[in-house]
């Protein structure tokens, strides 16, 4: 255990931060091997992506702060403390608050890609928490790397000085020593009062089935050791400190934390709820008289229903999602109902890739497999009786049009980032999408900064996907939250035999009605077995069908001849039948496969092709 | 409780069609005594199953293929085993190039009532194409010398080969109607794995239209859909199958053979040397034993009985199977509509229509 206090000015806390796929992880790992923080023959490939799904999609969700000690060239021995950050714009709040715990950032460019849209919007967030920013030119090692045009770059379009950006390859170990050493000279040390009353900012939460809640806090003023009693600022829960310790990366107890350093706590908490991302820490005898600024529980912006393939299986997904909120308090759930699917629960989430994660999570960690209905945004719905709901979902939209005074979307502020050849597939792209045009610029001859205004309901419909095809995937996009503006929306039934199927509404642009449930009902065609009858498939606003295909009735079996000795065989093969479709939902007569639930996800967005 | 039906499965052919999934085999040295010899140690095991007999159908393979004097070993084994009632129907199937007046007048000396011919088609390519040893011409002989033995003849036509329309099978029709069998199975060709046909991955055609076209035509020249695929003039319902849609016990004998008694399905095993070595071994030939209760037993019934144009009687089921899962598999039909299921207070069947769909509507209640 580390029974010394540990000098402030030795300490470096800093993040690296990157564009998605400009090396961020592979340079983390390049320092902890540099520093012998793990042995070497321990060392995985990016060994801070701890969640399988994250070294699987190569992205990074949950932070895994390590800390290193590196004697630099003055002959000291410095602790480093790298808090890593999620490389998703759907966690720009955690990036936020991890980025406030440091001192420092290192800024990765791909030096072949250069700046991308999340470059400059960590970038930018790290300059908001006055962190000081070490540039790293990563893949120097390859022959298209063009460090001067990056500099330029970076200098133009971010507006930070990077002419003494380090030139580094990641992959072959070029440039690390001279980044340890520029983190050492080029990133302040953490200032703070070891006597003040104690306030300490958890930038993470993980789950840990034996001890609880397990917080990941950067001590600012006074110090954190076992048996203390603390308090959480913004929910006023009192806690006793079971045990606190560093990151090696694995969890070292220590025996105390002071001003600077970065570690761990655990006091027997139960839910994350209860330890919130960005709350302050403090005394609970000795309270702070303010918490540490820039505290706010998130709130979902993206919602999907989640229904159980097999009704039975409802507790089982409920507890599940209980068990993944404490792990991801971001997640929001509350009970729904489905005339098609059952009963489920409506999931709120940070964005797209959140609920993807999610998703996966369920059925990889707890065996839940289940249908997802189309991602939603919050309406608001004034009503002509000057009221005004929020609607979650089509249902919540008034049976009768006529009391709809006006209808309010999210809209998002997107800034795209793209190689000027393929600007004119994108603004066409935007416009399809409803976006209103802000501003175009040039950030180098070849490179356009685009930024649009966007209904969110329409960039939670594969507009990455649509994005990275019409720009072959060298577009990259950053997006904030800019409130709600109205819109001529209207919601559209899917009627499957005269039958309004809840799981199949939506709510779409007036103008957008006829093709989009045009493209669901034929995908329904597609997708619905022929069943003993004719099926009508129409799409309505309110009474008026606006769109009508027809399932033909099944013409096709097979009679095979059957005798007294085929009788168990032949039982067996109509078991199987039936088995198979079991697997569909019934809605009145006419039976569903799930796979027409599930594309429906993908329908929704089929219109721009 | 005793069955009072009876199959004998005679695992013989002269050739193997590609299209068969039904065990049989072609004729070793010695292998008809051997049979013999087993099926009656078979029956003489299992005598105490078989009450006075209604029905008796010996099937195959083809029993056409044992010869006269084999016969006459078998007819002994049955006669010295079993008791007939005065009105059994006493079925026999035959091939029509195999069948011989020998087998004939014995059969007709015998108990034989009924003959069921394996004719398939009238089309020579059709028949060429499903492997089958005998002409058109050979079939019409064969029933004409059934006849004019005074049989009952039912003829075996199979529709939904590849590369057929539905004038191919009008011709296969109208050829057969017009011999005047008392009895016609219709039924798809179907391609069942381990045959030869399996790897050749053809091109079925949708069998709907040929079926419905035999539920248009034969009714016309007399023949009543009593069952999916059977069609009679009328008193001419083979008694035997009828047996089996309703849900009736019946004893099988031989390789292969299933037996459903005492509420259990059995099925003895398939090789003539594997079931042979078991009945000289002095035990039975059974190698699966499955026995349905509750509400699988209920529906597995119901199954059955929609496969006939009778039905399902709701008084006879509920005294039988009991409220509760009649009740279920009413609520369950009731989803169809009644151009398809046919429901009053005593009854539940499937129409025309239900039967060109049955499969959809059976796997839906099983």
């Amino acid at each position: 255990m580390d029974n010394e206090r540990v000098n402030p000015n030795r300490i470096r806390n800093f993040s690296i931060i990157a564009h998605v796929d400009h090396g961020k992880s592979t340079l983390a790992d390049r320092l902890i091997e540099r520093t012998h923080t793990v042995e070497s023959r321990n060392m995985k490939a990016q060994i801070l992506d701890m969640l399988d799904l994250e070294r699987e999609r190569g992205i990074t969700i949950k932070l895994v702060p390590v800390r290193m000690s590196y004697t630099a060239r003055d002959g000291e021995t410095y602790i480093l403390n790298l808090i890593d950050t999620p490389g998703h714009v759907d966690f720009g709040y955690e990036v936020s608050r991890s980025l406030a715990a440091c001192e420092g950032a290192v800024l990765v460019v791909d030096a072949a890609q250069g700046v991308e849209a999340q470059t400059v919007a960590n970038a930018y967030l790290a300059v908001e928490q006055d962190l000081d920013l070490i540039p790293v030119f990563n893949k120097i090692d390859l022959p298209s790397a063009q460090p001067e045009r990056i500099a330029k770059e970076v200098s133009d379009v971010i507006g930070i000085d990077a002419s003494d950006a380090v030139l580094a390859s990641a992959k072959d170990g070029t440039g690390v020593d001279e980044i340890l050493d520029r983190i050492v000279s080029g990133i302040r040390p953490p200032s703070g009062d070891p006597g003040a009353p104690l306030r300490a900012l958890v930038f993470d939460s993980v789950y840990d089935n034996y001890r609880g809640v397990i917080s990941y806090v950067r001590v600012v003023d006074g110090e954190l050791w076992a048996k203390k009693s603390i308090s959480f600022m913004a929910t006023g829960e009192v806690f006793e400190v079971e045990e606190v310790g560093v990151f090696t990366p694995a969890m070292r107890p220590a025996d105390r934390l002071g001003p600077g350093e970065v570690g761990y706590v655990s006091a027997g908490i139960k839910s994350l709820a209860d330890a919130g991302v960005g709350d302050t820490i403090t005394d609970s005898g000795r309270p702070a008289p303010a918490p540490l600024p820039g505290y706010r529980r998130v709130k979902p912006v993206v919602f999907s229903g989640f229904f159980p393939i097999e009704r039975e299986e409802i507790n089982s997904l409920r507890e599940a999602l209980e068990k993944l909120q404490i792990n991801d308090s971001a997640i929001t759930f509350e009970p729904e109902s489905s005339m098609a699917l059952g009963f489920g629960f409506r999931c709120g989430f940070l964005g797209l890739l959140h609920m993807e994660i999610a998703k996966e999570r369920l059925y990889r960690e707890f065996g839940v497999e289940l249908v997802a209905t189309a991602p939603s945004v919050i309406y608001r719905v004034k009503l002509t009786d000057g009221s005004v709901t929020e609607a979650h979902r089509p249902s919540d939209f008034p049976a009768d049009a006529t009391r709809l005074e006006e209808v309010l979307e999210p809209y998002i502020k997107i800034t795209i980032f793209l190689p000027d050849g393929y600007v004119g597939p994108c603004i066409q792209l935007c416009q399809e999408r409803r976006g209103t045009y802000v501003n175009m610029d040039y950030i180098t001859t070849e490179r356009v900064r685009l930024v649009y205004d966007l209904p969110l309901s329409e960039f939670i419909m594969d507009f990455h996907d649509r994005l990275k095809s019409v720009t072959r995937g060298y577009a990259s996009l950053d997006y904030d939250h800019v409130g709600y503006r109205a819109a001529d929306l209207v919601k559209v039934d899917i009627l499957i035999q005269e039958e309004p199927v809840d799981a199949f509404s939506f709510i779409c642009h007036r103008d957008a009605a006829y093709h989009r449930g045009h493209a669901v009902a034929s995908k329904l065609k597609e997708l619905i077995p022929r069943q003993l009858f004719e099926v009508p498939i129409q799409a309505a606003i309110g009474k008026k069908v606006i769109v009508r295909v027809n399932v033909k009735a099944l013409r096709k079996d097979v009679l095979a001849k059957c005798y007294g000795g085929d009788i168990t065989r032949k039982r067996k093969l109509l078991e199987k039948q039936k088995e198979g479709k079991k697997r569909m939902k019934q809605v009145g007569r006419v039976l569903i496969p799930q796979e027409a639930f599930m594309a429906f996800m993908e329908v929704s967005g089929d219109d721009g092709k | 409780m005793t069955a009072s039906s009876v199959y004998i499965h005679v695992p013989f052919c002269e050739s193997k069609c590609p299209y068969c999934a039904f065990k049989s085999a072609l004729k070793g040295e010695g292998d008809e005594e051997l049979y013999i010899r087993t099926v009656a140690g078979e029956i003489a095991l299992r005598s105490a199953e078989t009450g006075r007999i209604e029905t008796l159908y010996i099937g195959g393979g083809t029993p056409s293929s044992l010869s006269v004097d084999s016969w006459r070993a078998l007819v002994d084994v049955i006669e010295s085993s079993f008791s007939f009632s005065d009105s059994a129907e006493v079925t026999v199937e035959a091939n029509p190039n195999s069948l011989t007046e020998g087998h004939v007048s014995l059969w007709r000396e015998w108990r034989v009532n009924r003959v069921s011919i394996g004719v398939q088609s009238f089309s020579p390519g059709e028949l060429s194409f499903l492997g089958r040893l005998h002409t058109a011409g050979q079939a019409a002989d064969a029933a004409a010398i059934c006849m004019e033995a005074g049989f009952a003849v039912s003829f075996d036509l199979m529709f939904g080969l590849p590369g057929t329309t539905i004038r191919d099978w009008a011709e296969s029709l109208r050829r057969a109607v017009t011999l005047r069998p008392s009895h016609i199975s219709v039924y798809q060709l179907t391609i069942e794995p381990g045959t030869p046909f399996y790897e050749k991955k053809f091109n079925l055609p949708d069998g709907y239209g040929q079926y419905r076209y035999a539920q248009w035509k034969l009714p016309k020249k007399g023949y009543c859909q009593y069952e999916v695929s059977g069609f009679a003039l009328p008193g001419c319902e083979c008694g035997h199958n009828m047996n089996y849609w309703a849900d009736g016990e019946y004893v099988g004998i031989g390789p292969a053979a299933w037996s459903y008694v005492n509420g259990a399905r059995r099925e003895n095993a398939a090789s003539l040397a594997g079931y042979a070595r078991a009945i000289e071994e002095g035990g039975d030939a059974l190698v699966f034993e499955e026995r349905l209760t509750g509400e699988r037993a209920a529906r597995q019934a119901a199954t059955l009985a929609l496969r006939t144009k009778k039905g399902i009687d709701w008084d006879a089921f509920k005294s039988r199977y009991g409220e509760v899962f009649a009740e279920a598999i009413i609520r369950d039909l009731r989803r169809f509509p009644d151009t398809l299921v046919i429901s009053d207070e005593r009854r539940t069947a499937l129409s025309s229509a239900g039967m060109r769909v049955g499969n959809t509507i059976w796997s839906d209640i099983i």
